[in-house]
């Protein structure tokens, strides 16, 4: 297996038990630790206050029905949506600072990316926001497998939804983090790309990130650690689930 | 944690400048210089305009003496207008409007966001400057031409007073976007400005507002008065206050004005006010409530008339931002309204605008059946049929609100006289308003491919500025009998007959409308076979001259 972004993480980092001690890359602090989370836009409640705490290195799948509250929690612990009441840490950190986003990799579920920028130049660009070198062997492999490898130097303004999803992928993955969360992964992927992503899904969580995917699909659930159900912004299970759990417990 | 943050923000200036110069490069000296062609001829356009309408003769000592009197707190109001909107714009995450993947992988790397925002932070500022200075400049130009004093006094007061709102209008807008201030504060601190210097214009009880030492600027061509020093440190510290807290940005903020600034812009070069608003309001977040005000009534069977019930169900659901904004503008009409009784006649484009900017959220439920025509089409009615049941709510709606405004222009206790006229004004006002919003509202955007669109730009600007006008003339246009009364009265002829005989003529007017409203898809397929038509005989009268066969 090629060198992950969480192994780019440890390299990048250079004194990686420095950064173990202090929480960022696998310490002991939590990945995600949200107390009392709540989002509510007017009269319309989002997420009801939620606590929920994800270890290090977990595996965590988010099911539930649209508008369930999946999306608004990974935002709000990506720092893109502000919380109305609670708080949200990643690795001890409060979100949004910097530790925090330097911590966390958070793919969408609407790819966004800049119209005049090629995938090579995607890659190089996140990948010095971050430290990096900009390309490298990761990268390389990263968009062979996801079948990017002959795109790379085409506009995906251009591409269609699943490409650009595909190209959303590589940029999330090609940074370091030692936290990954996924809003609706499969989305717009072909059969390889969905292979493709479950493969790379896993090969982070071995490497010891924490990952949170929030899905509809319910055999995700028996690839993961944990299984946390929400239900009009609450939480209505937490635990591991098999995949007819989870079509008793929301009917996705 | 990791001892390489935050990453240099380098990385975003060099891929910015990166940037900067592939899009120079793609940009075309024909293009570049087409762009200024048409700017120029826009700008000469509006300094001539507005210098027919200011005039170029002397003032007289009293004017001057008024002037100077009153100047500083009318032009401190403009001060203030600029600071609330900064304000609001700021509650909202303006000024910024960076761009979608910015947020996302800048905003959410670990650089330092106070270095990568400044620079466009700066940009815009720059931007602002300029226009202002420009601005600035011609309006003391004008103002050269009729007071006392050095013309060229009187240009660079003039860019300052503009510089210093400008600093002023974003700096506030930084400030309250880096603080975070919420849209609640922002409206009230800003809004408690503005009333105090419309105060400070209106009446000599009430004490100057802080605003009135920034109109000081613009008039020491008059007389140097050193007050007018504090507002520029003012803007300048606000300025350097917003730059220095530019991080404290609000992403979830950044990403919702983002995307719809886009929108909104393009929009804007279409010319599409009905998408505009609709952004606008996005923007504001002024959406409608999930719970109406009041419950819906519901009666078992079927209803009769669902089109009307479907328009109140709509109004009951209007958010509080609103319900005030259309209180606001009754409030302002009706002071205008008031203005065009008492003799200042221009007024009444005052009062018609407000009232048709009230329209355009009034006509909401006709205008959503235009967004989608698909599903406009879906129901078994004809398409005229049901656009012209949706003009009932909407007329209600501004009945009310002409009321008010003409309750507000009576305030204070006035003459029967002047009671029975603004009454009578109320119906032509509202179906006035309720005309031109409609007609706003359904002529949209114009087609990307017409006849007129290979015309030469004057020609193509001329059309523009034919749909940008007409609506809120119809609108203003609904005034009109109320000055008709006012001469009635100069005249010692009778109010009532007056202001309904003129007011008869809009209500014609605006029945015009709703009969266009009611026909507009049939005259248009009537148009389009027979313009077909006249094709297929120009083909054939072509071919017959030609010897052939059609």
């Amino acid at each position: 297996m090629s060198a992950s972004g969480f192994d780019a993480a440890v390299d990048a980092g250079a004194d990686a038990d420095a950064a173990v001690d202090a929480g960022v890359i696998g310490g002991e602090a939590p990945a995600v630790e949200a107390a009392g989370l709540a989002k509510a836009y007017g009269d319309l409640v989002a997420l009801h206050p939620l606590d929920l705490q994800v270890e290090a290195g977990q595996s965590v799948a988010l099911i539930g029905h649209n508008g369930s509250g999946k999306s608004t929690f990974l935002r709000m612990a990506a720092a893109l949506l502000e919380p109305t009441e609670g708080t949200v840490e990643v690795a001890g950190w409060p979100v949004g600072t910097l530790e925090a986003r330097a911590t966390t990799s958070f793919l969408p579920d609407d790819p966004v990316l800049y119209d005049d920028l090629s995938v090579r130049e995607h890659v190089e660009y996140v990948s010095r926001l971050h430290g990096g070198d900009g390309w490298d062997g990761y990268a390389t492999d990263l968009v062979e497998r996801l079948g990017l490898a002959d795109r790379v130097d085409d506009l995906p303004s251009r591409f269609s939804r699943g490409l650009r999803q595909k190209t959303s992928i590589v940029l999330g993955l090609v940074r370091p983090f030692s936290l990954l969360l996924v809003d609706e992964p499969f989305v717009g992927l072909d059969a390889g790309g969905r292979a493709a992503m479950l493969d790379l899904l896993d090969e982070v969580h071995g490497d010891g990130a924490a990952v949170v995917v929030a899905t509809h699909d319910p055999g995700f659930v028996e690839r993961v650690q944990r299984c946390v159900a929400l239900r009009d912004g609450e939480v209505i299970f937490d635990g591991a689930a098999a995949a007819a759990d989870v079509l008793r417990l929301v009917g996705a | 944690m990791r001892d390489d943050l935050p990453v240099p923000a380098s990385v975003v200036a060099d891929l910015r400048r990166a940037r900067r110069r592939q899009r120079v490069a793609a940009i075309h000296w024909v293009d570049a210089l087409y762009q200024v062609y048409i700017t120029g001829i826009v700008a000469a356009g509006a300094v001539l305009a507005l210098s027919t309408v200011v005039g170029d003769s002397r003032l007289d000592p009293a004017a001057i003496d008024r002037a100077r009197a009153s100047g500083p707190a009318v032009l401190g109001m403009v001060a203030a207008l600029a600071i609330f909107v900064g304000l609001r714009s700021g509650s909202r995450g303006g000024p910024l409007a960076v761009e979608a993947a910015d947020v996302r992988h800048v905003l959410l790397a670990p650089v330092d966001r106070g270095d990568a925002l400044r620079a466009p932070a700066l940009r815009q500022l720059r931007f602002a400057a300029f226009t202002a200075i420009a601005v600035g400049a011609a309006a003391g130009q004008f103002a050269g031409r009729r007071f006392e004093g050095n013309g060229a006094a009187w240009v660079a007061c003039g860019a300052v007073f503009a510089l210093c709102v400008a600093g002023l209008g974003l700096g506030a807008a930084l400030v309250a976007s880096g603080r975070r201030l919420p849209s609640w504060a922002a409206t009230l601190a800003g809004g408690a400005l503005v009333v105090w210097s419309v105060a400070d214009v209106a009446s000599d009880l009430v004490p100057a507002g802080p605003a009135r030492t920034a109109g000081r600027i613009a008039l020491w061509p008059l007389g140097f008065d050193p007050l007018g020093l504090v507002p520029i440190a003012v803007a300048a510290a606000v300025v350097a206050i917003g730059l220095a807290g530019v991080a404290g940005v609000s992403l979830e903020a950044a990403e919702r004005r983002t995307s719809l600034v886009g929108q909104l812009r393009f929009a804007v070069t279409l010319q599409d006010l009905r998408t505009v608003l609709v952004l606008r309001r996005q923007l504001a977040a002024d959406l409608p409530r999930s719970r109406p005000w009041l419950p819906s009534w519901r009666r078992p069977g079927r209803a009769l008339f669902p089109v009307w019930q479907r328009g109140w169900r709509g109004v009951a659901r209007w958010p509080a931002a609103r319900l005030v904004r259309l209180v606001v503008l009754a409030v302002v009409a009706g002071f205008a309204l008031r203005g065009a009784w008492t003799g200042t006649t221009p007024l009444i484009a005052v009062a018609g605008l407000a009232l048709w900017v009230a329209a355009l959220d009034a006509v909401e439920p006709l205008a959503q059946e235009t967004d989608h025509p698909g599903r406009r089409d879906a129901v078994p009615l004809e398409e005229g049929r049901l656009m012209v049941r949706h003009l009932a709510v909407p007329a209600v709606v501004m009945t009310v609100v002409a009321a008010g405004a003409a309750g507000v222009s009576l305030a204070g206790g006035r003459s029967a006289l002047e009671a029975e006229a603004a009454m009578t004004a109320v119906p032509p006002m509202a179906l006035a308003a309720v005309a031109g919003a409609v007609s706003s509202v359904l002529m949209g955007a114009p087609k990307p491919f017409d006849e007129l669109a290979v015309a030469s730009p004057e020609i193509a600007g001329m059309r523009t500025a034919v749909r940008t006008v007409w609506p809120p003339l119809l609108a203003v246009g609904g005034v009109v009998p109320l000055l008709v009364a006012r001469a009635a009265v100069e005249s010692g002829r009778p109010v009532l007959d007056a202001a309904a005989l003129s007011g008869a003529v809009v209500l014609g007017v605006a029945l015009l409308v709703a009969a266009w409203v009611r026909y507009q898809s049939d005259i248009r397929a009537w148009w389009a076979a027979a313009s077909e038509a006249a094709m297929k005989g120009g083909g054939a009268t072509e071919a017959a001259d030609a010897g052939g066969t059609p």
